[in-house]
């Protein structure tokens, strides 16, 4: 096991002008579970190739421990990867699959027998080990790919959207299992995933990506709560956060968030951060779902109440989601199922919780409320 | 036997239609095998006859003993002349098969510089027909002072544009994760390529031996053009020889034996390999 460094990190193909991988700077603990996420293109399984040497690093600093690996080739990094097709060799059997990577490195026989056999244990696919890969279904695929990495028992793992290919189902079966091999194992792990549901289920720490360059890297929990800026407020939580956009104005000793159709107070803590930005005349607001109320009983504490229009009504099993509409603004509301009469095209009132609420700076993104992580990479 | 009478029976209409009609385009396909077999057993009377027969009616292996034996009496024995094809054959065979499928290699997984330049020529030179590269062959062959070696024989083999673009197209299917994962789990590039890639790449293999047998244990041309000893020669071209000039109506006979004798190795070769070659034509979209 091994903690694991990048300092100022680039990666620029030959053929493109703008780098896919911007100073990428990170620690990454020992033990960890990290995960990296964004959306497709962001450079984030750029990033985890560079890690597994399977792509030059253009320039910066990879250190895995304390050894530094920029020019060290992938099977002598001490790594064991996970691909998202599995990439089991069709003609081998199971068996032979997981047991390839200690037999090229001159482990004794004995040994890989045993070490195959406790990871087919752990994984329960023992009943399997004398087929091909062929003969096996996705699910049963990806646990022999799991396996094939745990019988090395590497200093890191990698793994680039090891779930994809599942069904639904499986997926949240296999990720269950992950965070449960994690646990057991504690080898420090790099997850590569574009979806923020495996990010926020199996990260001891998130990395959000955009374009290159780290939006915010931090647990997911504080990633949810405090998002870095506008991207990142948008690419975590389902359903995405709402953005509202409009100008802070200060009257009375008091702050007000106004566009043409909307006055909202905004709390006192947030004050001082605010008042320390730059300019207030256009910002975002961004509320989760969850934060915007309708339950009467609540309604009658709150001062920032608005009428809206319910345009579509989802109906999810333990919740509904509400699509409202306010003048030109479209909003998704998170309700109880308990609360029924929502009636399609009816007139609904809703109050927002502006204690949890988020004000952007419009033009660069960034959070301006206080506790959020400005400074951060 | 009961299995059989009930899956006859549930053919439809338009199925038992299909299935003479099948039938019989492949009997007719199978009418040349069919011809070369009889014509190679024919006595010389039936071999002139007309209306020429099918068929032959009174078999007889006159025609190989005339091959085998009496041709051995003149300078070069029959002998000689197959052993060349067989040495040129092999030969040609295994350096067809280790330079196309590593170069197939190289081009399907590996990114450098002007790799699509590389890619371009093997296509263009898909286009050129053997006739028109004879004489630059011939200048290079000489250049090089490899008349009359066996060497002389196999080296315009062993550029097989076919071969290559083949084993490319058939590489391109196996998965970069594959060669990828057996980087990271430490395989050397030599044992990726003979343990990953190649056990995967058995049909392209196998359809790409059969198409370079066909056209070197065919080939008279070498032999024509670059060997000028008579011993160097292979079977193609004596078969040539056996009814060219004074020998055109007494080497008929012998020159169908021999027929039957350079047809049945591709046919053999072709029914152990039918399934794989089938595999590769269709992954490389090539029909």
């Amino acid at each position: 096991m091994a903690s694991v460094s990048f300092r100022h990190v680039f990666k620029t193909y030959r053929s493109e002008k703008k780098p896919s991988v911007d100073d990428f700077n990170l620690e990454i603990a020992d033990g960890e579970f990290l995960v990296l996420v964004g959306p497709s293109g962001c450079g984030k399984t750029t990033t985890l190739r560079m890690l597994s040497g399977l792509e030059d690093i253009s320039d910066g600093e990879i250190y895995i421990g304390d050894r530094y690996i920029n020019y060290v080739s992938p099977k002598d990094r001490d790594i064991a990867m996970v691909f998202q097709n599995y990439a089991l060799y069709p003609n081998l059997t199971v068996y032979e699959n997981m047991a390839l990577g200690l037999k090229l490195r001159k482990t004794a026989k004995h040994e890989i027998d045993m070490r195959v056999k406790k990871a087919a244990r752990i994984l329960e696919i023992t009943n399997y080990l004398d087929k091909k890969p062929g003969q096996l279904s996705g699910g049963q695929k990806q646990r022999v790919a799991l396996g094939r990495a745990i019988v090395r028992e590497p200093k890191v793992f990698l793994m680039d959207e090891p779930l994809s290919n599942l069904d639904a189902k499986l997926r949240a079966q296999t990720r269950a299992e992950l965070i449960r091999l994690h646990r057991e194992l504690g080898t420090t792990t790099v997850y590569v995933t574009h979806d923020q549901t495996e990010a926020m289920t199996m990260g001891t720490r998130i990395v959000v990506m955009k374009d290159g360059v780290i939006q915010q890297a931090d647990t997911p929990q504080r990633i949810y709560r405090h998002p870095a800026n506008l991207f990142v407020a948008g690419f975590i939580g389902s359903p995405a956060m709402n953005f509202i956009e409009g100008g802070i104005a200060e009257s009375e000793g008091r702050m007000y968030f106004n566009n043409k159709r909307l006055r909202l107070r905004i709390p006192e803590s947030f004050y001082p951060s605010l008042r320390e930005a730059p300019s207030l005349r256009s910002v975002v607001l961004g509320i989760r779902p969850e934060h915007i109320v309708s339950d009467p009983a609540w309604l009658q504490h709150f001062d920032n109440k608005v009428s809206a229009l319910i345009d579509i009504k989802e109906l999810m099993g333990a919740d509904t989601y509400l699509y409202l509409n306010v003048g030109e603004t479209n909003l998704v509301a998170r309700v109880d199922d308990a609360e029924d009469g929502f009636e399609l095209k009816s007139a609904v009132e809703v109050g927002f919780q502006m204690e949890k609420a988020h004000f952007f700076d419009a033009a660069t993104g960034a959070n301006l409320s206080a506790d959020s992580l400005r400074g951060q990479p | 036997m009961n299995a059989l009478m009930t899956q006859v029976r549930r053919l439809t209409l338009f199925e038992t239609l299909l299935l003479a009609g099948l039938l019989l385009l492949a009997a007719f396909l199978a009418l040349p095998i069919v011809f070369i077999v009889n014509h190679a057993f024919k006595p010389y009377n039936e071999m002139f006859q007309f209306p020429p027969t099918f068929l032959v009616r009174e078999p007889t292996l006159s025609n190989f003993y005339d091959l085998f034996l009496r041709s051995s009496a003149s300078i070069v024995p029959f002998s000689r002349y197959l052993f060349n094809s067989l040495i040129v054959s092999a030969a040609t065979l295994a350096a067809v098969i280790v330079s196309s499928s590593m170069a197939a290699y190289v081009l399907s997984k590996y990114r450098f510089s002007l790799k699509k330049a590389v890619m371009a020529m093997i296509m263009l030179s898909l286009m050129f027909a053997p006739e028109t590269v004879a004489i630059p062959r011939y200048l290079i062959i000489s250049w090089l002072n490899i008349n009359n070696t066996y060497f002389g024989h196999v080296l315009p083999f062993i550029a097989s544009p076919v071969a290559v673009f083949l084993m490319k197209q058939f590489v391109d299917q196996i998965p970069n994760e594959l060669v990828e994962a057996a980087k990271v789990e430490g395989a050397s590039e030599v044992r990726i390529f003979l343990r990953i890639v190649m056990p995967l790449a058995m049909p392209a293999l196998a359809t790409i031996a059969i198409i370079t047998f066909q056209s070197v244990w065919s080939d008279g041309q070498s032999s024509t053009l670059f060997m000028q000893d008579e011993t160097m020669k292979t079977l193609p071209y004596y078969i040539m020889t056996l009814t060219s000039g004074v020998n055109a109506v007494a080497g008929q006979g012998m020159a169908a034996a021999a027929g039957l004798l350079m047809f049945l190795p591709n046919l053999v070769i072709f029914l152990f390999a039918q399934k794989r070659i089938m595999e590769t034509m269709v992954h490389s979209g090539v029909k």
